[in-house]
């Protein structure tokens, strides 16, 4: 292992950016530097857009931070790279000694080397689960504990977590994201100034990486001074106690779940002080903390609260003290859901802090970033397209366009499916080994299969190498050793989206809601990966706009454009997408297909010479015949009015949960159709 | 080894070829993304490339293709034996073309525990995988979109920090991994995530040839290469010459090139007026123009430099966000640029000319 540590350093040294020469980011150094004075802070989070200096930050960062013992070494930095196992992250058996000596050696892995640094989590949110909670665990303790392989071990890991992630790429569980200590967000720069400054630095530096640095050398040196002696000043910076009670007022107001954001605050608080050479808080310090650790940890309602009209008093309650700027949905707060113009100036954001619950993240006001990722960026992507007048569409002829209502946060159920993931972890994971793809985590006994995880079955065999018979091998394996590869695979689903365009759509802007309903779901489709496909029927004809593809995008755009008008020949739709599904059984049998059928169920055009109902229904039962397809139907009838209970009936033939898609309530379908599609599972 | 048709020889497709050299001359443009339908003479191209390019000294026995001459960008190993006073030794040969198959599993790509010596020897050793054999040479997707997410990850992680960090099945180990990448893909069967678009240096769309007479000229030189490839091959020698030798000087000329404060805030006002995310557009933008500047044999970046290398380097950064509409394009870049960029064309056709007779 020493060698090949060796090598990462000279690898890496002399060609780091210097931290130093980082152009502006002010936010980000300054969590990163306040973490190097005071580690018990607990790390950052550095979210951002694709970039943005983050990793370029972090990694700049080895060579500036001198260690903590005091010595004249820099402070370990060390990657956990995205192809990582467990063995190399928590530690494991080292087969080499146990096969040669026969005595069980502890080998150790990235935990240990980060212990009294830095361990960088790049694309936090894209790392599996597991990994990130074992991490966690040893970080949160203060302390790995090792039990695998027939040894026990243990070691203290001082850790300060630095993850970065792009929340374009789907955010970060809740759980994980109370960890950090800290969190910023990052943006582009904002002047040309800074802009050309960064261009002629970063072209100095890869001109000439070694005389850039030596250039810079004076001013890391200068940093590096000044971080020491904030470590010397921190332990006897002082609260007073009107800070502390502006840390807990603040903390209160941001209705701050548990404690740990306050005792965060205070510490950050007084490595701030120190950075500046004070031995005092003041109350600007106590602000700068507050933005950095409060932002993260705000907490919107409790999960039970109705969500009914929302009054403008509770607005005002629920949008956090803390914001940059008013929250999107400042000027609809005053207009009802119900209102007119629902279309134009939804109501989802602040449905979205309602409905997250005691979920922290991401609330559209929370923080600046997390704002411009929810609410304004759907309203970027679609408020072009909306009609700025109350019209709801769009009028071409007899067809109209509808606009699309606006999608919804799906983030109820991640906590959910957290929780019974955990539940059964096993089943998870036992049916994607068998497909032999998919990304190595860690390692199980062999139950079936021939994915054999070569390491740890060496590891398992070596420390009983000694007692058996070798005939001149190094190793003797034996069936007990065998173990098999346990591998994460993101498979997704294929949701097809079956989705009546006819003229009775058309009413009272039904399909306004359906575009709303369907493109939150595609939302949340482009973050999982799964693929979409669009089959669209009206007038004469069922047609595939959209053969499945991963590019949920496409399917936005086919779907914005989509026209609405003539008849209903439902069972032409069924029948396309049967087949359709059926084609993609040969292609892709690893996804397994969703029929989601969007309709009001009055078929009035008939494929041959059967009644139109009567064909759709004979159709469904066919689709209904084949296991392997689960169907959901969204009723989008209207309720009070006729009432023809036909998608029901379709519902039933089709052997598919049913939903009605009743007024403003599309939002929670949405949620119930997530939780159907997903139940427990990622 | 099977003859390769010349570079030299492809008809049309000048984005694409444009693309290939400026990274072939400058490798710090982190690669190019080729999008396009099939049949579009992109594989063509990227074998033709590797062809063209000059050859490279290697260590002979290291199995990541180390410089003899430069330390600093040597694997462990070799670094060792240097030290130790050991006499590396050398060999000439064509820069690698390694194809990942878009079956490729990630301990293939990444590298993994030698079977071999573990069970023989009971030691642990690392098996080099994909990213070691590019190393120093062209690491060529087919299909990238069709690519399990994380092998992309994994690759462009690589590709970013030009090392490959590996902590897997028992081996910690790294080693360099620096190399041109070039991803293929058919927008039709899915795109790629924004944030894996925007690690492309480049990208280029192409599309069949409408010209009926450059078409003729394709199937003209395709028969004529199938018929007789050496004699072909012979046929171009001198034209292949001529674009090594070009790219040869222009490697030497770009560590000179520099570019002004105007430039520079030429270059920052089109990516503020783009609004692209982050600065990656920016910096890309600087360093494709200064490597062209390279190519036309100018010290100075110029602002058609930057008319030549907008495109490649903007238009897959255009789009914000998942859904988001293309922004009002290219357009703007132009209006900055006060440049209608028609001579591309022009000069193509008069090189052919030139060609033909």
């Amino acid at each position: 292992m020493s060698a090949s540590r060796s090598a990462e350093r000279s690898i890496a040294e002399g060609v780091f950016y210097p931290f130093a020469a980082l152009v502006g980011q002010e936010r980000m150094k300054r969590a990163l530097l306040l973490n190097a004075i005071c580690p018990k802070i607990g790390g950052v989070l550095i979210r951002g857009e694709k970039g943005t200096a983050k990793s370029t930050a972090v990694r700049s960062l080895a060579a500036l931070l001198p260690a903590l013992d005091g010595s004249q070494r820099t402070m370990p930095l060390v990657t956990l790279p995205l192809s990582a196992t467990e063995d190399q992250v928590i530690g494991s058996l080292d087969f080499e000694s146990a096969i040669k000596t026969g005595k069980p050696r502890f080998r150790p892995g990235l935990i240990f080397r980060a212990h009294r640094g830095i361990l960088y989590l790049d694309e936090v949110n894209l790392l599996d689960d597991h990994l990130v909670d074992v991490i966690l665990d040893a970080v949160a303790s203060g302390v790995n504990i090792v039990e695998r392989e027939g040894f026990s071990f243990q070691h203290p890991a001082q850790i300060i977590l630095v993850g970065t992630m792009n929340p374009e790429e789907g955010e970060l569980r809740p759980q994980l994201l109370d960890r950090f200590g800290l969190v910023v967000e990052v943006q582009s720069l904002p002047t040309l100034e800074e802009r050309m400054e960064l261009l002629r630095r970063r072209e100095a530096f890869e001109a000439d990486p070694l005389g850039f640095q030596a250039r810079w050398q004076r001013e890391t040196e200068i940093l590096r001074q000044k971080i020491r002696r904030a470590r010397e000043i921190f332990p006897t910076v002082e609260l007073v106690p009107e800070r502390l009670e502006e840390i807990v007022n603040l903390s209160l107001q941001a209705q701050v779940a548990g404690h740990r954001g306050d005792l965060v605050t205070a510490l950050t608080a007084r490595a701030l002080a120190a950075w500046e050479g004070r031995r005092w808080v003041t109350a600007e310090d106590v602000v700068e903390a507050a933005e950095l650790a409060l932002r993260h940890r705000q907490r919107a309602v409790t999960e039970n609260q109705p969500e009914k009209n929302p009054s403008q008093e509770d607005q005002n309650r629920h949008r956090p003290p803390l914001s940059e700027k008013p929250p999107a949905s400042r000027d609809t707060s005053s207009s009802s859901p119900k209102g007119s113009h629902r279309e134009n100036q939804p109501p989802a954001p602040e449905r979205g802090e309602r409905m997250e619950g005691g979920e922290v993240n991401e609330n559209p006001s929370c923080t600046k970033g997390a704002a411009e990722t929810s609410p304004k960026n759907y309203q970027d992507g679609l408020g072009t397209e909306n009609p700025v007048t109350a019209s709801p569409g769009r009028q071409t002829g007899k067809e109209r366009i509808f606009p699309i209502g606006q999608p919804y946060p799906l983030r109820l159920f991640e906590r959910e499916r957290d929780r019974l993931w955990r539940r059964r972890p096993g089943r998870r994971f036992h049916t994607l080994s068998q497909t032999r793809r998919g990304r190595y985590i860690r390692s199980t006994i062999l139950k079936e299969g021939d994915d054999l995880a070569l390491d740890a079955t060496i590891r398992a065999a070596a420390p009983h190498q000694l007692y058996r018979r070798r005939d001149g091998l190094a190793l003797v394996i034996e069936n007990s050793d065998l173990r098999q590869k346990v591998r994460e695979r993101k498979t997704g689903h294929l949701l097809v989206f079956l989705v009546d365009a006819s003229g009775s759509m058309g009413a009272q802007e039904r399909m306004i809601e359906v575009k709303g309903a369907v493109f939150s779901l595609l939302l949340d489709a482009y973050q999982k990966r799964d693929q979409v496909s669009l089959v669209v029927f009206r007038g004469q004809e069922a047609q595939v706009l959209l053969p499945p593809t991963s590019s949920a995008e496409r399917a936005h755009r086919l779907l914005q454009e989509l026209p609405t008008g003539g008849k209903t020949p439902l069972a032409a739709g069924l029948w396309q997408s049967y087949q359709l599904i059926q084609g993609h059984f040969y292609r892709a049998p690893e996804r397994s297909p969703w029929l989601i059928l969007v309709t009001d169920g009055r078929a009035n055009v008939s494929l041959g010479s059967g009644r139109p109902l009567e064909e759709a229904l004979a159709a469904a039962s066919i689709i209904r015949a084949d296991p392997r397809i689960k169907s959901l139907v969204v009723d989008v009838e209207k309720n009070g009015l006729l009432s023809f209970g036909q998608s029901q009936r379709l519902a039933h033939a089709l052997g598919a949960d049913y939903f009605l898609l009743g007024e403003l309530r599309a939002q929670e379908l949405v949620l119930t159709l997530r939780a159907a599609i997903r139940p427990g599972q990622r | 080894m099977l003859p390769i048709y010349p570079f030299s020889a492809i008809v049309g497709q000048e984005e694409m070829k444009k693309g290939l050299i400026l990274n072939a001359i400058n490798p710090r443009l982190s690669g190019i993304l080729i999008r396009g339908e099939k049949g579009t003479a992109k594989s063509t191209a990227v074998r033709a490339l590797a062809a063209l390019l000059p050859e490279i000294e290697v260590v002979a026995d290291c199995p990541f293709s180390c410089d003899p001459d430069d330390i600093g960008s040597m694997c462990p190993h070799c670094r060792q034996r240097r030290e130790t006073g050991e006499e590396l030794p050398r060999a000439r040969r064509q820069m690698r073309v390694v194809e990942l198959p878009v079956s490729a599993t990630e301990d293939r790509v990444v590298g993994t525990l030698d079977l071999e010596t573990a069970i023989k020897k009971g030691e642990r050793h690392f098996e080099p995988g994909l990213l070691a054999q590019a190393n120093r040479g062209i690491l060529y997707v087919d299909e990238v979109n069709l690519l399990d997410d994380h092998v992309v990850d994994v690759l462009l992680d690589a590709a970013a920090m030009g090392v490959n960090y590996v902590e897997r099945e028992g081996v910690s180990f790294s080693h360099p991994a620096s190399f041109i990448l070039i991803g293929t893909m058919n927008p039709e069967e899915g795109e790629l995530r924004p944030q894996l678009l925007d690690r492309f240096g480049l990208a280029v769309n192409v599309e069949g040839i409408s010209d009926p007479s450059l078409r003729m000229e394709v199937i003209r030189r395709r028969l004529a290469f199938e018929e007789d490839p050496l004699g072909f091959n012979q046929k171009w020698q001198d034209q292949e010459q001529e674009w090594r030798q070009q790219i040869l000087s222009a490697r030497q000329l770009l560590p000179e090139v520099t570019a002004s404060d105007e430039i520079l805030y030429l270059i920052a006002e089109i990516a503020t007026t783009l609004e692209v995310d982050g600065h990656r557009a920016d910096i890309t933008l600087l360093k494709a123009a200064r490597t062209m500047a390279a190519w036309r044999g100018r010290r100075e970046v110029t602002r058609e430099d930057i008319a030549a290398t907008a495109g490649l380097t903007l238009a897959h950064r255009l789009r914000r966000r998942p859904f988001q509409e293309a922004q009002p394009d290219l357009k703007k870049v132009e209006d900055l640029l006060g440049n209608d960029g028609t001579t591309e064309q022009g000069q193509e056709k008069a090189n052919l000319s030139r060609q033909g007779s």
